[in-house]
């Protein structure tokens, strides 16, 4: 019961936030939910089968690419797009997930790393159909979702769809057979499950939702660029996901709005964002192993 | 194609490949040795260069001394990370360790701007080496075979530490078992300090050294630790040699890439990592991993 208060409470906070904050802080709690859902989508992969994915950014991108070139080139509606860019996001992540599920530890984080890497680079440099390093820019994602606060409810309830999709997910028997297969493969291959199927589908699922945070980025930038493919977009992932506790179903989140807020502070003030950025995992890593929610589980535990 | 202007590629290649092995093998060994994946490897690389830049005040003729003195100053910077932030994490899981080196990615590059201004920096070679040699007729920087000659001195400088030195022999043996080592008495902790220093010694070594014909900005960090992980992810991770190879194969797909289709020839390397993984994930000529009981 008390976790279900909490959550109305935050809920709650949530839907009001764009009626209080101004201007410029609505559009830094756009950019907090976006990377939310992008971490959220990565944490899947990360949790539940413990396969550290450094290409995470290449379906971000790819669902960016696919709403900025529907915007663009054929005019369709915004909303639209979202279906769209959510399968092509969910194809290529089933196309590098069938290559790279099978290897295992570093090599997948080097393999996955390398394919969006690839499609990094074609990206970049294919300037006819994806204008190469200048990216698409001047969209009109159309007057409603001109408007921040509607880009604030849209990018909220994909969030909280994304989220409660993960939380089914995990609690469904396809996450029990992730997390069998994450902790002794060899066991769960024993009582018939098959590894490959499992993490391809969830990589593809996870692909999908990142996708879907793309999209969003392309409302809220009216552009895409290749730094979205980048292999830092993806280490934003990660950081935001370790940041807040990836054992924590909400860890991403809490671990994307500390990201993208203290950001916003720091870079109102300095120009350093990146030291402080760095210090600040410093300390995380040496001093507080399990995240941002590690923090309030201790506690609770005590 | 003119055959002087083949060569002429090659030896551009050649050239590229012997910055890409000082910068790549120090990555391998740290791998190798420490099983991390130092994600600020192409920052200590960046370090470098602008350290130099620094040491001569940006005055080219002290090169040579500068080289040194940057080595030197590298090996310190990395036995002090080693000991004070990598050595709480060794037993951590492995993302652990590679949010801690992407922080010290962006401790370095942020902290080189704060201390160097965010302006690029150049620094051109010593009057000895300002010229060009004519090779077949067509003219080619004379430091680019200082470059070249100084990978050859370093390659042949780890075979001679790796298989002929006690320190080396140990080295070698860590990356098989490190439990093993340490029951049978020998220091492993500081076994691994070495290491890594070496390694940060020589990817600042590496960055100095293309300072004479590059300029550079604290940007160069994260392309340049991409290409040091295709690098020794083709060559293999951990091998010396599969560095070696690594760099020459990626320099000269990038300097022949160029002339087939100058705008996808960093594509074909990312591709040739890709088939690399699959094929061989554990490198053209490193050891498959051992299968663990």
């Amino acid at each position: 019961m008390k976790a279900r208060g909490w959550l109305l409470l935050v809920l709650g906070a949530l839907l009001v936030t764009p009626w209080l904050l101004p201007d410029y802080a609505l559009e830094v709690a756009i950019q907090a939910l976006i990377l939310a859902l992008f971490a959220t989508a990565f944490n899947l992969v990360f949790a539940e089968t413990g396969l550290l994915s450094f290409g995470h950014a290449a379906f971000f991108g790819a669902g960016a690419y696919t709403t900025a070139l529907l915007l663009q080139r054929a005019g369709w509606p915004y909303l639209l797009t979202l279906p769209a860019a959510v399968v092509v996001a969910g194809l290529l992540a089933l196309v590098i997930g069938f290559f790279s599920v099978r290897t295992s530890r570093i090599y997948f984080t080097m393999l996955t790393l390398a394919f969006a890497q690839l499609v990094w680079a074609v990206v970049h440099k294919w300037y006819s159909f994806t204008g190469g390093d200048n990216g698409i820019t001047g969209l009109h994602p159309g007057a409603l979702w001109g408007d921040a606060r509607a880009l604030y409810y849209l990018a909220l309830v994909l969030f909280a769809l994304g989220l409660a999709f993960v939380w089914r997910l995990h609690h469904a028997p396809f996450g029990y057979a992730l997390r069998a297969i994450r902790d002794n493969q060899a066991r769960a291959e024993a009582v018939g499950l098959s590894p490959f199927g499992y993490l391809l589908a969830a990589f593809t699922l996870s692909g999908a939702l990142a996708g879907a945070a793309g999209f969003l980025q392309v409302a809220w930038q009216r552009s895409a660029f290749p730094d979205f493919l980048y292999w830092t977009k993806s280490a934003e992932a990660i950081i935001a996901a370790i940041l807040g506790g990836a054992e924590a179903i909400f860890g991403p989140a809490l671990g994307s709005l500390v990201f993208v807020e203290l950001g916003a502070f720091v870079q109102s003030r300095t120009e350093h964002w990146p030291l402080v950025l760095g210090l600040v995992l410093l300390a995380l890593v040496l001093f507080l192993p399990q995240g941002l929610a590690g923090l309030g589980g201790r506690r609770a535990r005590d | 194609m003119d055959p002087s202007f083949v060569i002429l590629q090659f030896l551009t290649g050649l050239a590229y490949a012997s910055s890409l092995f000082l910068l790549a093998v120090g990555l391998s060994l740290i791998f190798g040795a420490l099983g991390i994946v130092n994600f600020a490897h192409g920052s200590f690389y960046m370090l470098g260069a602008y350290l130099l830049y620094w040491v001569l005040r940006g005055n080219p003729e002290g090169l040579w001394w500068g080289l040194v003195v940057v080595a030197a100053l590298g090996f310190a910077i990395g036995a002090t990370t080693e000991r004070l932030l990598l050595r709480p994490v060794y037993n951590r899981p492995e993302h652990y360790q590679i949010l801690l080196t992407y922080a010290l990615l962006l401790v370095i590059e942020d902290g080189v701007k704060l201390l160097f201004g965010a302006a690029y920096k150049s620094l051109g070679p010593p009057a000895s080496l300002a010229y060009p040699v004519w090779v077949f007729g067509a003219p080619f920087p004379a430091y680019y075979f200082v470059q070249i000659a100084l990978a050859l001195v370093v390659a042949g400088g780890l075979w001679f530490f790796l298989q002929r030195t006690r320190t080396g022999t140990l080295v070698r043996a860590a990356t098989q078992d490190r439990e093993m080592l340490e029951a049978l008495g020998v220091n492993v902790p500081r076994l691994l300090t070495v290491v890594f220093a070496l390694g940060i010694a020589l990817a600042t070594l590496g960055g100095a050294a293309t300072l004479p014909m590059q300029t550079v900005s604290p940007g160069i960090a994260v392309e340049a630790v991409i290409s040091a992980f295709i690098v020794v992810v083709v060559g293999g991770l951990g091998s010396v040699w599969g560095a070696l190879l690594g760099a020459f194969l990626i320099g000269e797909i990038q300097a022949f890439g160029v002339l087939v289709l100058p705008e996808f020839a960093i594509a074909f390397v990312y591709l040739l990592m890709v088939v690399v993984l699959l094929v061989r994930p554990w490198g053209l000529l490193g050891r498959p991993p051992a299968v663990r009981t």
